[in-house]
């Protein structure tokens, strides 16, 4: 009898530390900019993931209840820290897969470390060319220039009448300048006429110089690639130096922020952007999303934030095919994972790009919002 | 379009000017690399705003209110950190050094309180009114800019030279020891042209930040760099050279940003810097420094 | 266990790695500060190195050792063809002329389309390792280490001291500039070569003004007295972020603040016990 009731004792001991292995929290890493000048970027990274985790487990976790847990890791926009941090999450907290970095620069120095430990690497936010091309365990679910910027090129020449234009860009930032190389190709094969092409800096704030020139050569439009501080200024200044509404301003994937109109006025109605996903998206997904967000951060999420929210989903789903965390085959789970998200329907290419560019939409900006060109209010 | 573009140099030109008064000061005059005096321009910006927004200042009363704020902690830092270095006689590296380290810690504070996106003043902050003339346009801020650099510069120039308070600080630039044989206060001095120097530098961070509406906390670095280029080009604690070689080199980044190629418009202001020192190392207007210890 | 040691070394090698090429650009800063030249180039010339090495390896497909020597004679050509009207300047002005000249540098670099341009050059094979990083640092520790105890070390004081006396009593100080300056920009290179091959990825926007006063730094916070003084100061910096990275916002504030008083209290130096000899 005694010895029944020990069984019995320690069989449920057995159970319930059984029990608490599976309800062992599954680690995932981030590498952030969650300091220092762009973590802008970063940070509604950080707090999509946040969201996404919190409703994730509240409905009941993965793999049979296990929640998901995430540790950050700073990169503070430096490559070096970037790469210090994916070895730490890889080496000391030995996590599942990593989610970031937030810029194209550090997944060029970090993916490759990631790729040769042969664990699953997913930038959620980096667009330039050759991201995936690091190796087969890297993974991208930003949508890149070279989906978005020939739909609002194409937008341009068909329904605006556009035919010849002046191209601005910043020349030392890698993301404007692999932006522009798209926009490049997509005018030469458009066949709109480039009159003259202009570059400055980043951080520069007076573009009286270029626009006068550009001015004077009377383009149909101004397409410019420049993250959302340069290029408002552009805009501003271009309407300062009586550039006329007609002519309106082309903008790549910096442009799209709210920024845009914060900064620039009124002089930015009209502006022009082409993005995978924006705010006012009527569909029950995104209006949850947005509303959740706000309610948790008191703010309106942005583009980046919808990318992580939804790449948290799709980690979710993949995690859950795969029936472990496992590195091959979480690999595997990802490469065949599908997502209906804020965004809309997601999965990978064989490359491990976003497979689906059809939820890209062109934006008109209009009274200090962005609304989808073509409607009226 | 070539009146225009001029007209455009002219006012970039008014932006360095106006940033690069207060640099010479400090570093003419201290004779130290100040790093921090970029952060004194992007605390003037950010002080007007505050005010514009919380107390509702108008920027004829937050423009000098940010300059003071400046100013106050530019003797702040001053008094903190330099003047002890300055009395242990330490190696000129240590001055240095420490603004690196000031430079740091004020420019992540900054970034701390008010993140780092950019903002501006309020659309009718300042009069936003629009000039066309013969087919030339300015617009109210730009010409705000050239007539505070031109009358911060008679300003100076005038306290400079016809004060008994310039003449003292001429003093304690040329030889401190001396100056302070003579009677002079040094410390006093130093305290007073730190203070200016932070003002205009804050001033400046005032009208640039209105200019073009791109305030955030790391805007005093990025003028930095052409900060050098001007004192150099003007001469080492040159009221006049500064305001000059300000112009000078406004106008001609934009015309070679105009005429010849944009990419070249950053290129050109590190090339005269270099041909000058190459060349003419006291600058256009600067004297032969005595060989500071 | 030798799993875990073997993890453990793997997730702070980029570290361990860092201090040693940091060690390596001290040294290259601490080379023209001890004849008294406040020479802002190493930046730069590290740039160049990364570039011209990387270069080398990725786009060229040559071995290793010759992308070092590619590293190594580059800034050198560089610092030979500059050298002669930069080094007439002293002091302050020397400081600025090296900066612009970076910033010139950095802005070639970003519109060579060649090397990437503002995209950088990515798939750099990773070469060299922990061994041969710190081979290098201490081979050239030793190197000055002998070299300032012997005339030459000798003749670099004096013109530390005083430029003009040394130049009476005999001391070349032309010619000392010049080769104190060429080798700062070898050891800068190098640095640059070895850095970018164990990174994978290089950019322009890496090797400028900002890049140039950490370098500095190095060998403000440890001291010039001695070789060790700015590979000390360069360890300290670089582990500094990580030990700090509990603070998250407030930690390059407080980096800063360290900064500050450890200048305050130190001016010399952490090291600078060694500096004097009794004369």
């Amino acid at each position: 009898m005694r010895i029944a009731l020990v069984g019995v004792f320690a069989a449920a001991l057995i159970g319930v530390a059984a029990a608490q292995e599976t309800k062992q929290p599954i680690k995932l890493g981030a590498i952030e900019v969650l300091t220092g000048p762009n973590n802008r970027y970063g940070i509604p990274c950080q707090r999509a993931f946040d969201l996404a985790i919190e409703e994730i487990n509240k409905a009941g976790g993965v793999l049979g209840g296990r929640p998901l847990a995430i540790a950050y890791e700073d990169s503070a926009g430096n490559k070096d820290q970037a790469m210090n941090a994916a070895r730490k999450l890889i080496g000391r907290d030995k996590v599942a897969l990593i989610l970031g970095p937030t810029l194209s620069n550090e997944m060029f120095a970090v993916g490759p470390v990631v790729n040769e430990r042969k664990i699953p690497i997913i930038g959620t936010s980096t667009t330039a060319n050759g991201i995936t091309a690091i190796g087969p365990w890297v993974f991208r679910t930003a949508m890149p220039e070279s989906d978005v910027i020939p739909v609002t090129l194409k937008t341009a020449k068909e329904k605006l009448g556009v035919k010849k234009v002046v191209v601005m860009y910043a020349n030392d930032d890698a993301f404007t300048k692999s932006a522009y190389d798209v926009m490049k190709e997509t005018l030469a094969k458009l066949g709109v006429e480039t009159l003259t092409t202009e570059t400055f800096s980043d951080k520069d704030t007076d573009f009286t110089a270029q626009l006068t020139k550009a001015k004077n050569l009377n383009p149909d439009a101004i397409v410019v690639s420049a993250h959302v501080d340069s290029g408002s200024g552009i805009i501003l200044q271009g309407r300062q130096l009586g550039i006329a509404k007609s002519v309106r301003f082309i903008g790549g994937n910096g442009f799209n922020s709210p920024k845009l109109a914060e900064i620039a006025g009124e002089a930015a109605d009209g502006t022009l952007v082409g993005s995978p996903w924006f705010l006012t998206k009527n569909d029950e997904v995104n209006q949850k999303f947005v509303k959740a967000y706000k309610n948790k951060y008191g703010e309106d999420p942005d583009q980046f934030a919808a990318q992580a929210y939804d790449t948290m989903y799709l980690i979710a789903r993949a995690i859950s095919a795969a029936g472990s965390t496992e590195p091959e085959k979480l690999k595997d789970a990802l490469q065949k994972a599908k997502n209906v998200g804020v965004m809309g329907p997601f999965s990978f290419t064989e490359g491990r790009d976003p497979a689906d560019a059809s939820g890209v939409v062109i934006l008109e900006m209009q009274g200090g919002k962005f609304r989808i060109f073509g409607e009226t209010s | 379009m070539l009146v225009q573009q001029l007209v455009n140099g002219f006012v970039l030109g008014a932006t360095y000017a106006l940033f690069a008064l207060g640099f010479t000061m400090m570093f003419g005059v201290l004779g130290v690399i100040n790093l921090t005096y970029g952060v004194y321009f992007a605390l003037g910006a950010f002080a007007a705003l505050w005010a514009s927004k919380a107390i509702g200042l108008s920027v004829w009363l937050a423009l000098p209110f940010g300059a003071a704020v400046a100013g106050c902690i530019a003797v702040l830092v001053d008094t903190l950190l330099l003047t002890r270095l300055r009395r242990a006689k330490a190696p000129e590296l240590s001055s240095l050094m420490v603004t690196i380290g000031a430079t740091l810690f004020l420019y992540t504070g900054l970034s701390v309180i008010y993140g780092t996106e950019v903002r501006r003043f309020a659309a009718d902050f300042a009069p936003s009114a629009a000039f066309e003339i013969a087919g030339v346009r300015v617009v109210a801020t730009q010409a705000l800019i050239v007539v505070a650099a031109l009358l911060m510069a008679a300003a100076l120039i005038w306290i400079v030279r016809g004060t008994k308070v310039g003449l003292a600080v001429r003093g304690v630039a040329e030889n401190p020891d001396a100056a302070a044989l003579m009677g002079v206060n040094g410390a006093l001095i130093t305290h007073l042209v730190s203070f200016m120097s932070g003002a205009l530098g804050g001033a400046a961070g005032v009208l640039i930040g209105l200019n073009f509406n791109a305030i955030q906390p790391f805007m005093g670095e990025n003028m930095m760099l052409r900060g050098f280029a001007v004192i150099i080009i003007g001469g080492l604690g040159d009221l006049r050279g500064a305001l000059i070689a300000g112009f000078l080199l406004g106008i001609i980044e934009v015309l070679t940003a105009g005429y010849f190629a944009s990419a070249a418009k950053d290129l050109i202001a590190f090339a005269l810097l270099v041909l000058t020192l190459w060349i003419r190392p006291v600058g256009l207007f600067g004297r032969a420094a005595a060989k500071r210890a | 266990m030798l799993d875990e040691l073997s993890d453990l070394y793997w997730t702070y090698q980029n570290i361990i790695h860092g201090i040693a090429v940091n060690g390596i650009l001290g040294l290259s800063v601490y080379v023209v500060l001890s004849i008294g030249q406040l020479a802002l180039g190493q930046a730069a010339f590290m740039g160049i190195g990364a570039y011209f090495g990387a270069i080398a390896t990725t786009k060229l497909g040559l071995p290793f050792p010759i992308a070092i020597l590619a590293s190594v004679l580059t800034p050198a050509a560089v610092a030979l063809a500059i050298g002669a009207p930069t080094l007439r300047l002293t002091g302050v002005y020397l400081a600025i002329s090296m900066l612009g000249l970076g910033e010139i540098s950095r802005l070639l670099l970003l519109n060579w389309e060649y090397a990437g341009g503002a995209l950088g050059l990515s798939g750099i094979p990773e070469r060299g390792d922990v061994f041969l990083l710190y081979g290098v640092l201490i081979v050239l520790i030793i190197a000055l280490i002998f070299i300032s105890r012997s005339r030459i070390g000798r003749a670099m004081e004096a013109m530390r001291e005083d430029e003009t006396a040394a130049g009476v009593m005999g001391v070349n100080v032309p010619r000392y500039k010049l080769a104190t300056l060429v080798v700062s920009a070898m050891l800068a290179g190098l640095a640059g070569c070895l850095s970018a091959h164990l990174s994978s990825f290089i950019g322009p926007n890496e090797y400028g003004f900002e890049e140039a006063t950490t370098i500095l730094s190095f060998a403000l916070l440890g001291g010039i007295g001695t070789p060790l003084g700015p590979v000390a100061g360069a360890a300290i910096l670089t582990l500094l972020p990580e030990v700090l990275r509990f603070l998250a916002d407030y930690r390059l504030m407080i980096n800063g603040a360290i900064i500050v008083i450890a200048v305050l209290f130190m001016p010399r130096g952490l090291l600078s016990w060694r500096m004097r000899r009794t004369v």
